[in-house]
């Protein structure tokens, strides 16, 4: 769909949509909700629903960063401690490298 | 005044007339097809006096005729640079499945067969190989024909919560379930260790961001990504549990198929087409993959009011012509307007221009005064032929001995031929084995469904076997004898 089509009044609702769904761990829509509301919330002039709109993007953002962090704190951890897990380190493997690690 | 310079250029190759196109202004667009409607209103008026008028009605009649043959240059540059919009997406999806086709093994592998295809090809004889698949192939058209005339007759009687939740459940199947097995394949090529915890978190991401923009709302460039990634996903599958010559047959019934069911009128591809074309609804929007924004509508809602007043629009072939009499608004029809009205006159005889009678589909004009985007034109592609194309692809680039060539050759046939088989617009329908429906694609000049199946797909497999079987051992040969050219 085409923001520019819409009325400024449901760019906020589908925002404020897209917000309220990132909750449900989906950091993937609150980056969608970042880049695709970024032109209206910063770069358009002023508007009357700007100020919410930007601000449900900037906490979009937050959050989508947040969870960025958090998914590659842990991923790091296990890809490099995988092996030190032993038993639990296997049972978390969805799959497991063939060779020398 | 430019837009009449614009008019008296001739025919300029194919790709100028694209980059032409784009570069049409709106207000020249606009002012051009006033004209030809003038024009064609003109003639209509000349025609029914032609009795009384002697020397000044032939004078119209060339000028008409030249505005005519204009017309048609500028219907050619439009329906042109619709092919070319969608050009991209069918090759980023061949990209995709051949990409993986030639890098993860498990889709090469044997691993069983669909239930749809119950014949093994590993027979001891040739002859018995040729029979199942042919019974195999059988078999399968005639599960696609059952889920269309099922389809068919579940939009004829509006069991629209029916489709509707059919389609959900696809597309939750593909969204999840085959992406997860497309990714732990992946990672298992790539011999990368991943956890559950990781993987649950990113399909889960995938497939719930994937249902919202595909039958809800999000941006366009998002829900297109998502239709060529489940097709991609859908043609894998294909190609993984089709034995080869079944599906070689099964491709080419196909395209049989989706000509009959297209052009026959009783064909029920046509009917459905037909169907919403009265009640004035769009189709399926899930599945199909539009090169502008569409406007989604939940089928059960026909307001045309709503669709009136609604500022979303599709500007696609279709956009029904009203008069431009009686709206500000025109006929946003990629440059097919005159020959589409009359034709459409012509066959259906003249509809009423009321916003009610359009025809079905999401396209609502815009006002002339709103700044029309030119790339706003957009044309809409099953998803069927998405994934026939790739299965043709790929399988070529999986099983043929020459590899590389035959893909490449395959890939070019499918879209010089796209191109060249008018105004290609898929009508395409698809069935598959859970019960995903048709993907439908209105289109084109005659506001009619156009099979573009049976042409490339044709191109395709005739170059696929000319390829292998008469280039291939050339160039080999040559190699071999170190004889280059």
């Amino acid at each position: 769909m085409n923001l520019e089509r819409v009325s400024n009044e449901e760019k906020l609702q589908l925002c404020r949509k897209y917000y309220l769904g990132g909750f449900l761990a989906l950091p993937f829509l609150w980056l969608v909700n970042v880049v695709w509301f970024f032109r209206a919330a910063f770069l358009a002039p002023p508007f009357g629903e700007q100020p919410r709109i930007k601000s449900y993007v900037l906490r979009s953002a937050l959050g989508a960063a947040l969870w960025g962090l958090g998914l590659g704190v842990w991923v790091g951890l296990f890809q490099s401690r995988r092996g030190q897990w032993g038993a639990l380190g296997d049972a978390l493997s969805f799959t497991q490298p063939m060779g020398e690690p | 005044m430019s837009e009449e310079s614009e008019e008296s250029v001739p025919l300029l190759p194919l790709q100028q007339e694209s980059m032409a196109s784009a570069l049409f202004n709106t207000d020249q667009n606009d002012n051009s097809e006033r004209r030809r409607h003038d024009n064609s209103e003109r003639r209509r008026n000349d025609n029914a006096e032609s009795e009384t008028n002697g020397q000044p009605q032939n004078n119209i009649q060339q000028v008409v005729e030249q505005d005519e043959e204009e017309d048609e240059e500028l219907t050619l540059k439009y329906g042109a640079k619709h092919v070319i919009m969608l050009f991209v997406p069918v090759t980023l999806c061949m990209v995709v499945v051949v990409a993986t086709i030639k890098s993860v093994s498990f889709y090469t592998r044997k691993d069983g067969q669909l239930i749809y295809t119950p014949f093994t090809e590993d027979t001891e004889t040739v002859g018995q190989r040729a029979l199942n698949s042919i019974l195999n192939a059988a078999i399968m058209i005639s599960v696609i024909i059952v889920m269309t005339i099922l389809l068919v007759v579940l939009y004829k009687y509006r069991c629209y919560k029916v489709i509707h939740g059919w389609l959900i459940i696809s597309s939750l199947l593909l969204l999840f379930f085959f992406s997860f097995i497309y990714l732990g394949e992946v990672f298992k090529t790539y011999n990368v260790a991943m956890d559950y915890i990781t993987v649950a978190l990113m399909i889960w991401n995938f497939g719930v961001v994937g249902m919202i923009c595909i039958h809800w709302k999000g941006p366009l460039r998002l829900q297109q990504a998502y239709l060529i990634m489940i097709s991609a996903l859908m043609a894998l599958v294909f190609i993984k549990y089709l034995p080869e010559w079944t599906a070689w047959l099964i491709l080419a019934v196909i395209s049989v198929y989706d000509l009959i069911a297209v052009l026959c009128p009783k064909g029920p591809l046509r009917m459905l087409v037909e169907t919403a074309q009265e009640r004035n609804e769009t189709l399926f929007p899930a599945l199909i993959y539009s090169s502008t924004m569409i406007w989604l509508v939940n089928m059960a809602e026909e307001d045309p009011e709503a669709q009136r007043k609604s500022k979303n629009s599709a500007f696609d072939k279709q956009a029904p012509a009203s008069r431009t009499q009686n709206e500000d608004a025109e006929a946003d029809d990629g440059g097919f307007s005159q020959e589409w009205q009359q034709q459409r006159d012509n066959r259906i005889g003249p509809i009423e221009s009321t916003p009610e009678s359009r025809a079905a589909v999401q396209a609502l004009p815009s006002n002339s005064q709103t700044s029309e985007d030119p790339e706003e034109r957009g044309v809409k592609l099953g998803l069927g032929d998405f994934i026939f194309y790739s299965v043709l692809v790929g399988k070529a680039s999986a099983t043929a001995s020459g590899d590389w060539n035959t893909t490449l050759a395959c890939f070019v046939a499918i879209l010089i031929s796209s191109l060249i088989s008018p105004y290609v617009f898929v009508f395409c329908f698809f069935s598959y084995p859970q019960g995903l429906c048709l993907t439908l694609l209105l289109l084109a000049i005659f506001k009619k469904a156009l099979p573009a199946l049976p042409i490339s797909i044709t191109f395709g497999l005739v170059f696929y076997f000319a390829t292998d079987n008469l280039v291939q051992p050339f160039m080999d040969q040559l190699a071999f004898h170190q004889f280059y050219i």
